[in-house]
């Protein structure tokens, strides 16, 4: 039979350990729908509320002008909360290109 | 002398920044070089003289290499292009990197093969960075012409290092912009490297399996760690683990370098395959690993050290790391001394150099080995290693990102293992992914949850008071 050293003994175990893990988390989140947050990140943690941010912020983003962060607060004091992305479109100095941009920053909820 | 090679690497290191720093002549210098050499040889018997010597040629070998690494050769496309030049050029050529698509933009370095302005054509040599205004499917080694305008890049920042030396590293002098698609001929063939192509092909491969296995957060994540992609990595993400210091783990090291090296010497094993062949086919898996990976300063440190490590077994010789790192450091400054002002060299070196000497010496002086508790004496090692890595790279932040993160010590010591541990995952899944499909879907749901558990330990973190400050 093979001579497996430890060290490959404990990647055999690593594989196992991986899958049955897997197996398990999978299981408990078709039981209950709580666990499904255990394995998928919450978007708070990659974008950035736009209905919440203040203008230091967002000017600390560096992806807007001082002018359009500027817009893009007072859009949002004069019209309420941005009810989506899209809306990001009516304020001026925002373009088509500019919006892909700020797509993969922000989020509305 | 036991470590001729870390000595050497030190001078050479000395010689081009003292190059960078006054002004030498060339031929000058040059001919002290053949003079001292000439004496080396007459001393070669006289041991203590020659090392003398030979280390003032590593100093002279350093700055004569960063001199010659500013010329550019007369047929570079640089040297008929000025600042502002309205010329529109017609160039050939082939893609020389691989194509990144990104914001409905295409960008790719172009390697010239010849100009024409007009109906005056000449053969000419030289890298341009190529950014379409449109995504445009292209491969590394595709023939193109292109019809545009040639710019120089922008300084952006005069004070410290800008974008115009960031791509200056690189060989890039000149940028070009294309709006239209009319803009863009594909040509009939290929050029480039076949192991070159071969490795990009395996990258797609490799991060179509994780794309099609994770969402997007989680898979541009693993994409960092496993193949060093970052593009995908969103803002806020990154942002706050350069806060909480630990952006680190987004980059392909030595760990996963090792871990590759496991992988295939494990495989070849099973196939029984005999000790000698295993490691030299380890050593090219983790060449063509590193080409995968965009053969990054960090992931040639690793490769380079891995393989020194590997063949040091072959020859049958006791390696050693601090000759291991210089062998590295120098294989990198030789091929390009400019790499030596670049931050994410300084800090790769900076850090393993201060983690292989401090470490051991703050783990006597501390007497871990002596704690009873095998837990204990784990978390000892890992705040020690953290403190290491931190205290060896916390100048070189603090100058280039006006930041010090505190909080680092402790955000390494729960963030750094759990890196680990996806990066282990991330391999599996790529595996899995790859020869057993039905096999990534439990692998995946264990990489869904250390990537979230990851992220919510980073922002936790960086919440903490006095977590991290701005200069």
């Amino acid at each position: 039979m093979l001579n497996l050293t430890s060290e490959e003994k404990k990647a055999i175990l690593f594989l196992l350990v991986v899958a049955f893990c897997g197996i398990a988390l999978n299981n408990l989140a078709k039981l209950n729908c709580r666990v499904k947050k255990l394995f998928s990140p919450e978007v708070r943690l990659a974008k950035i509320d736009l209905n919440k941010i203040s203008l230091a912020q967002l000017l600390k983003t560096r992806c807007l002008p001082q002018k359009t962060s500027q817009r893009i607060i007072e859009y949002r004091l004069e019209h309420g909360d941005f009810t989506s992305l899209e809306g990001l479109k009516e304020v001026k100095g925002i373009g088509e290109q500019r919006y892909e941009k700020l797509k993969e920053l922000f989020f509305t909820e | 002398m036991k470590r001729v090679l870390a000595v050497l690497a030190v001078f050479y290191c000395l010689g081009i920044i003292l190059a960078s720093l006054i002004r030498v002549n060339f031929s000058a210098v040059l001919g002290l070089g053949m003079i001292i050499l000439v004496f080396a040889c007459l001393n070669f018997r006289k041991n203590h003289i020659f090392l003398f010597l030979i280390f003032f040629l590593a100093l002279l070998l350093g700055g004569l290499n960063l001199k010659n690494s500013y010329l550019r050769p007369k047929c570079h496309i640089s040297n008929f292009v000025h600042y502002k030049d309205n010329t529109v050029y017609s160039l050939s050529g082939f893609v020389d990197s691989a194509p990144e698509i990104k914001n409905n933009r295409t960008s790719f370095v172009f390697r010239l093969l010849e100009a024409r302005v007009d109906k005056l054509k000449w053969r000419c040599c030289g890298k341009v960075l190529v950014e379409l205004g449109f995504p445009q499917e292209l491969n590394y080694g595709d023939n193109l012409a292109l019809i545009g305008n040639l710019q120089r890049p922008y300084g952006f920042n005069k004070v410290r290092q800008g974008y115009r030396e960031f791509l200056a590293r690189q060989g890039i002098y000149l940028l070009m912009r294309i709006r239209d698609t009319r803009q863009i001929i594909r040509q009939d063939g290929s050029r480039g490297s076949r192991l070159m192509s071969f490795s990009f092909r395996l990258r797609d491969r490799i991060e179509q399996v994780i794309r099609r296995n994770l969402a997007d957060l989680p898979a541009s994540i693993l994409s960092a760690m496993v193949l060093g992609q970052r593009r995908g990595i969103p803002w806020l993400v990154n942002n706050s683990m350069v806060k909480s210091g630990t952006v680190h783990i987004l980059v392909v090291s030595g760990f996963n370098v090792g871990i590759v090296a496991f992988i295939i010497s494990l495989s070849l094993k099973i196939m029984r395959i005999r000790r000698k062949t295993r490691i030299i086919l380890t050593v090219i898996c983790l060449i063509i690993y590193c080409l995968t990976t965009g053969a990054s300063n960090p992931v040639i440190r690793a490769t380079v050290m891995g393989s020194v490590f590997l063949l040091a077994y072959l020859f049958k010789r006791a390696p050693d790391i601090y000759n291991s790192l210089s062998c590295a450091a120098l294989f990198i400054l030789l091929i390009n001394p400019r790499q030596l002002f670049d931050v994410g060299f300084q800090l790769s070196f900076a850090s393993v150099a201060a983690i292989i000497y401090l470490y051991p010496k703050l783990r006597a002086f501390l007497r871990v080995r002596d704690y009873g508790s095998k837990v204990l004496r784990f978390i000892c090692d890992g705040l020690l290693v953290s403190f290491c890595a931190w205290m060896g790279t916390m100048g070189i932040i603090a100058y280039n990102f006006r930041i010090i993160s505190p909080v680092t010590v402790l955000a390494n010591l729960l963030i750094a293992p759990l890196a680990g541990l996806i990066t282990l995952c991330g391999f599996t899944l790529v595996l899995c992914g790859l020869f057993f499909p039905f096999l990534a879907g439990p692998v995946s749901t264990t990489c869904r949850m250390l990537v979230t558990l990851l992220l919510n330990i980073n922002a936790a973190a960086i919440k903490l008071p006095f977590a991290y400050f701005y200069l």
